[in-house]
């Protein structure tokens, strides 16, 4: 059916705010006759509960479920369908608290909970008086919720402690608190009628219309789009009907059957189907029954229809008295009926009020977790219940809870007295002494439930079949009393108003049937809407979790280091400046599979190290070629090239790239290879392909010695075999390194002093990739004076010619040398060394 | 639209200048940047989707394209639920490199990972100045579709330009995640612990 035609209740004239949405005009949605002087319940500030149990004692709510005060959406006299107009523009924690309402249906009963609601903000009251409990302390343990029951704190190695699910839940906790504190932008509000009826059938009833009871008010009002009715005491509670179910059945059957009949009479429908009544669910328990109707156009608004009974008479258990449920999603709100029969006699108020208990604790429905998710989602249940399939009385947008109390009137008045003014109808003393008002207004039976003012007659116990209280001689004289009450609870104030509470004067049964008609509001959730707002606020949350990243920002990510030469070192920095808001700690990070944080020609200083917002660092890159790199490097099996991964702790990498040029060098070569080139090793490329077309490898082709070592021993000649110390003082450093390139530039030689050139001759020889006389024929220590020639000879005969060439080449160079010890003051003693 | 919130890796590969960083940008804060610098090293962002059943965090690793940082790649994808591999309809070569980065995935990532193929096109009326990338489309659409669904993976042309289907992919992405055997069972808070389920998922 298409809910935009469906049959709304239209008696009332539509609100003209109703206009703001057209589909909610279009649907029809019931409107009051404006000025009936039905009030808005005192806005109570009623917080969803985390906690199935009911305690009577006023409890603090835990502190994370707290949400913001909720403004007020109704005034008294104003019932609009106004959707998401109001508080727009609400922050979290700015929302408006509660405006006080006068209404005019707490006035007498003076009872206004605050206890379950206790804000990290205090809210305003409007409570009319407040209960004095209200100020006693705590002592329930569901206050302390455990957040995560499963995953234990983990310490970490910094000492910190974590938790990843109990940071989870409170994350999401914080979520759905958002998103909650927000509904008025994704909940369009209807306006609907919930009828409730309630009456203790003492095991009677005949085949007769109740519509003087259940339609009362449709002329005034038009029919409702809910109708609930409760009875009690369908049958005797005897202990047979108590053990056996066939007669509740039987009488179940004819009391649906009657009320079917009522709300469907062609009177009502007039043969239109939308006008009738669809039956959603049926729950009966001994002689309780409950059962829920609804216009038949809202059936396809109706989901997750559940009931439970929970029997608290005999044995705590057995039915003959307890309370039925259902509950059910209409459109997105969940509403729960509970219709009850409480313990009897006139003085017993404590085993009503453990009786109420007892059904409020116990009641639960298992909707299954779809249904759970879903009540989360549209924010009429709260996070805390995650991972659960069932849900209890407190987890519903609009709790109604009804039946044979059996509240009296407290003994300080006497039975006539009750009587007599019952008859008169004066009842202001009555309410005042009635055991259901006074045990509420103490805190002790139906917290946070409200009730409407007692404007008609107790309705107990009568004569059956007639009008008059019960005073026949033969019976225990009764004093009158209010049994059937009807109640309720809303989550959101201001979302139940009751239009009236009255009494219907069907005889059949010694108690008189009790109903009201509430104004309800019913949510109605644009799906679309919720998910832009959800959307916002996860998207609020990324971006303050992206923005708690640490950043920084480098000076430079490419470093080049140019050409880089043999034993020099060169060094660059880079800046590295915090520009984050947090704390940034950086290091330096291996690459995949490998433990070294670059390659071993290049040192970092420092690796790591911290910046707080602002400040900055330099970190230095610095290369150095020494001979064991150098042989990679000359070889070709290592270039200049590397990137560094610098990481941030809980954030990015930067990758650092790091470059240069080698200047290829003499030094750190073997002379097998420096003998093929007669080029400056500088001009050799590194590239073995076009080595090898400039260049003829073959070995035949080379010179006999390198040119280098020719250049060097060469120069040491010139500059006059001499000097003193020759090859014992140290050259200068400088020297040595322009000697050096000159070598492998093969630019000429200058003014150098003697000395640097002899050390350029060591530096060299010591070099060289491989010694120039092999590890494998080194003279060993058995060499004694008679063997030392045969020795020697098979050493020479066994050196590669090249190597022999050298060999020869530098001894006969220092021979030369010793020949001028005098002047150089060198021994055979220094050159071996 | 879940209180379940579900984390998972999520990487970005693909060649140099392909939009991975375009596409992150504008998934995660709504911009957009004609001159988007290369990305030297990997930048970190997270970012929720929020599906029916639950909510997914991507944990988000761009990566840099250029050639010489590819080797630095299996340090990202490494332990990533889900990677999207981005090419450029106008260049054949990044369609390549897209499916050698499907090969590399297939052989050393994850085995559960989720792929996503995706390209920068921008079509619809809202295209602007850059409409003419359709006719500058040098990768076939069904071409690379064909591809795609053969390795059993998705296939998406996006926008990172005009926002096209960005959302979308990511959205697919999460619905396409494992989000049962992810992550170890939670369990409701204990107020009502004679009616605890265990449940899986995050
Ligand atoms: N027309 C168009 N251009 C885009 C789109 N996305 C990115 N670009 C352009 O492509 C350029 C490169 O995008 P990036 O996001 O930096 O590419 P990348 O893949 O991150 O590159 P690397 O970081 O080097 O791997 C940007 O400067 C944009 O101008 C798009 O959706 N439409
Ligand atoms: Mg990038």
């Amino acid at each position: 059916m298409n809910m935009n035609d469906a049959d709304w209740l239209t008696s009332g004239p539509q609100n003209s705010n109703a206009g703001q949405q057209q589909q909610q005009q279009q649907q029809g949605w019931a409107m009051p006759p404006t000025g009936t002087g039905t009030g808005t319940p005192a806005p109570g500030q009623m917080l969803h509960q985390q906690q199935h149990q009911y305690n009577p004692q006023p409890q603090p709510q835990p502190t994370m479920a707290n949400y913001p005060p909720r403004a007020v959406s109704m005034t008294s006299s104003s019932f609009t369908t106004s959707s998401s107009s109001l508080n727009n523009n609400n922050n979290y924690g700015s929302r408006t608290p509660p405006t006080a309402i006068a209404t005019s249906n707490t006035n007498s009963t003076n009872y206004n909970s605050s206890n379950r609601s206790i804000n990290t903000t205090p809210t305003p009251r409007t409570t009319m008086k407040t209960p004095a409990s209200t100020t006693s302390t705590n002592n329930n343990s569901n206050n302390n919720i455990l957040v995560a029951n499963r995953a234990a704190d983990e310490e970490t190695e910094d000492g910190r402690i974590r938790n990843r699910e109990a940071s989870t839940k409170i994350r999401d906790a914080w979520i759905y608190k958002q998103i909650r504190s927000r509904q008025d932008e994704f909940t369009q509000y209807k306006q609907g009628r919930v009828f409730i009826g309630t009456w203790n059938v003492n095991a009677k009833g005949k085949d007769e219309s109740l519509s003087s009871w259940l339609c009362a008010d449709w002329q005034q009002h038009g029919p409702p789009d809910i109708v609930v009715v409760g009875f009690q005491e369908m049958v005797d509670l005897n202990a047979v009907n108590v053990a056996v179910e066939n007669k509740s059945q039987s009488r179940s059957a004819f009391w649906i059957d009657r009320i079917r009949a009522t709300l469907n009479s062609r009177q009502n429908t007039q043969g239109d189907p939308s006008r009738s009544y669809t039956e959603l669910a049926v729950k009966y328990l001994v002689g309780l029954l409950v059962c829920v109707f609804v216009k038949s156009p809202h059936k396809p608004r109706v989901k997750y229809v559940h009931t439970d009974s929970v029997g608290v008479g005999v044995m705590g258990v057995m039915g003959n008295k307890g309370g039925v449920s259902i509950r059910l999603q209409f459109y997105d709100s969940t509403l729960c009926f509970t219709c009850l029969h409480l313990a009897a006699h006139r003085e017993n108020v404590t085993g009503r009020n453990a009786d109420f208990a007892n059904v409020y604790n116990k009641t639960s429905f298992e909707i299954g977790s779809e249904a759970v998710q879903e009540m989360i989602r549209l924010g009429s249940m709260s996070q805390w219940a995650m991972g659960t399939a069932s849900v209890g009385v407190p987890d519903h947008d609009l709790v109604f809870w009804f039946g044979d109390l059996n509240y009296r009137v407290d003994e300080s008045i006497p039975t006539e007295r009750v009587l007599q003014l019952s008859e008169a109808g004066m009842l202001d003393e009555l309410i005042e002494h009635d055991q259901l008002n006074v045990e509420r207004a103490a805190g002790r039976v139906f917290h946070d439930f409200e009730e409407g003012k007692l404007e008609f007659k107790p309705t107990y116990k009568y004569q059956p079949g007639t009008d008059m209280y019960e005073q026949r001689p033969d019976k225990k004289l009764r004093a009158p009393a209010w049994c059937d009450r009807i109640l309720w609870l809303a989550q959101e104030p201001g979302h139940v108003a009751q239009m009236n509470y009255l009494r219907s004067e069907l005889n059949c049964s010694d108690h008189k049937p009790v109903m009201s008609t509430f104004l309800v509001t019913i949510k109605d959730v644009i799906l679309a809407k919720r998910e832009g707002v959800y959307r916002e606020v996860m998207q609020m949350l990324d971006t303050y979790e992206n923005n708690s990243l640490p950043m920084v920002s480098l000076d430079k990510l490419n470093l080049d280091f140019g050409l880089v030469r043999y034993d020099q070192r060169v060094t660059l920095p880079i800046v590295i400046a915090n520009t984050g808001e947090v704390v940034a700690q950086f290091r330096l990070a291996p690459k995949v599979d490998e433990n070294a944080l670059c390659k071993p020609w290049l040192t970092v200083s420092p690796t790591y190290g911290m910046l707080i917002p602002g400040e900055k660092t330099e970190i230095e890159l610095t290369i150095t070629i020494d001979n064991s790199t150098a042989h990679r490097l000359n070889t070709n099996r290592e270039v200049l090239d590397d990137v560094l991964i610098l990481r941030l702790e809980n954030g990015r990498d930067f990758y650092i790239s790091v470059s240069g040029q080698y200047a290829r060098s003499c030094f750190g070569m073997s002379v097998d290879e420096l003998v093929l080139y007669s080029d400056p090793i500088r001009d050799v490329p590194l590239d073995p392909i076009l080595r090898a077309e400039k260049y003829d490898l073959n070995s035949k082709a080379a010179m006999c010695v390198p040119k280098e070592l020719w250049r060097i021993i060469d120069a040491i000649y010139e500059r006059g075999l001499d000097e003193r110390d020759l090859f014992t003082a140290l050259g200068d450093p400088d020297e040595v390194c322009v000697i050096r390139e000159c070598l492998d530039t093969g630019a000429p030689f200058g003014k150098f002093s003697v000395h640097s050139v002899a050390e350029v001759l060591t530096l060299f020889l010591s070099n060289l990739i491989s010694p120039i006389v092999p590890v494998s024929i080194f003279p060993t220590l058995d060499i004694d004076a008679q063997n030392i020639q045969m020795f020697t000879r098979k050493f020479l005969e066994d050196m590669q010619p090249i190597q022999y060439n050298v060999f020869i080449y530098i001894i006969s160079f220092f021979r030369e040398v010793l020949l001028h010890r005098e002047k150089n003051r060198l021994s055979p003693a220094k050159v071996a060394r | 639209m879940s209180n379940r919130v579900c984390h998972f890796k999520l990487v970005l590969l693909g060649d140099t200048a392909v939009g991975k960083s375009c596409l992150v940008v504008r998934f995660v804060r709504d911009e957009f940047f004609e001159f988007q610098e290369p990305t030297i090293g990997a930048a970190f962002l997270t970012q929720t989707v929020a599906l029916d059943d639950a909510t997914v965090k991507f944990e988000i690793w761009d990566t840099a394209g250029q050639e010489r940082y590819r080797s630095l790649a299996p340090m990202y994808y490494r332990g990533a639920a889900a990677a999207i591999i981005v090419y450029d309809i106008t260049n054949p070569d990044s369609f390549a490199g897209a499916k050698s980065w499907v090969k590399e995935l297939q052989r050393r990532g994850d085995t559960n990972v989720v792929i996503a193929m995706v390209s920068l096109w921008e079509f619809g009326k809202n295209a602007g100045n850059k409409a003419d990338l359709e006719s500058r489309r040098k990768v076939d659409f069904n071409e690379a579709n064909a591809y795609a669904e053969e390795n059993g993976i998705l296939h998406m042309e996006t926008s990172a330009k005009n926002s096209n289907n960005v959302r979308a992919l990511f959205v697919e992405i999460a619905k396409s995640l494992p989000k049962t055997i992810q992550q170890p069972e939670r369990e409701a808070f204990p107020i009502m612990p004679q009616k605890q389920e265990s449940r899986n998922c995050c």
